[in-house]
């Protein structure tokens, strides 16, 4: 282990399992402050927790991995990023086709009543599908 | 894919953290693969046969319902 890391960041850098737990939880405490906040009315103070978490995290996530002496992340880590990306647009993709015409038809027969919810969820998903379709697009050309 | 890899780390007295260190991967890594949970990179797969002298067909093959 190198010399010139802080003892705290060496314990949290020297083990791949060690390394993805400190970041996860990181973020997780950053998330679980953000709805906490939201739930118990303290917006700012559940954003700033959430702020510090999301930087903290990336942080350690990109810097942890350039400077360790130990391998924290390889292509597994890589392939598995890319396989929970498909899956994840695939399911937004089959829901997307599947259900968001169906409930389309269903409020223009007033059967059902798309909520402001529901319209945040639709937009968010097509919004993500149109991300997703432009760095495919991205890929497709460099690659 | 199917690998004789914990037969040539052991007979090599390696532990799959040292052959992880070898190959530049996480045990983990080493682990899946060892346990048919991950096919390495094409990279990783010449990497372990040159650090085990053979050839990749030697090392792995595939799974019945691979061919």
């Amino acid at each position: 282990m190198s010399d010139t890391l802080h003892p705290a960041v060496e314990t949290v850098a020297g083990s791949p399992r060690r390394y993805k737990r400190v970041v996860y939880g990181i973020f997780a405490v950053g998330i679980v402050g953000l709805f906490a906040g939201m739930l118990f009315d303290m917006a700012l103070a559940g954003t700033t927790i959430y702020l510090l978490g999301a930087w903290l995290g990336s942080g350690l996530a990109a810097v942890l991995p350039r400077v360790s002496p130990a391998t924290l992340t390889d292509e597994r880590d890589i392939a598995t990023h890319r396989h929970a990306s498909g899956l994840t647009i695939r399911l937004i993709g089959g829901l997307g086709i599947g259900v968001v015409p169906a409930l389309y038809a269903l409020a223009a027969a007033d059967l059902v009543t798309i909520t402001p919810t529901m319209w945040g969820a639709i937009w968010m998903g097509s919004a993500l599908f149109l991300v997703w379709g432009g760095c495919y697009t991205y890929v497709t050309r460099v690659q | 894919m199917q690998t004789d890899l914990p037969e040539r780390r052991e007979a090599a007295g390696l532990s799959q953290g040292g052959l992880a260190d070898a190959v530049g991967v996480t045990r983990q890594t080493i682990n899946a693969i060892e346990r048919d949970r991950y096919d390495p990179s094409l990279a990783l797969a010449f990497e372990l046969a040159d650090y085990f002298d053979c050839r990749i067909e030697e090392l792995f093959e595939p799974s019945a319902d691979e061919t």
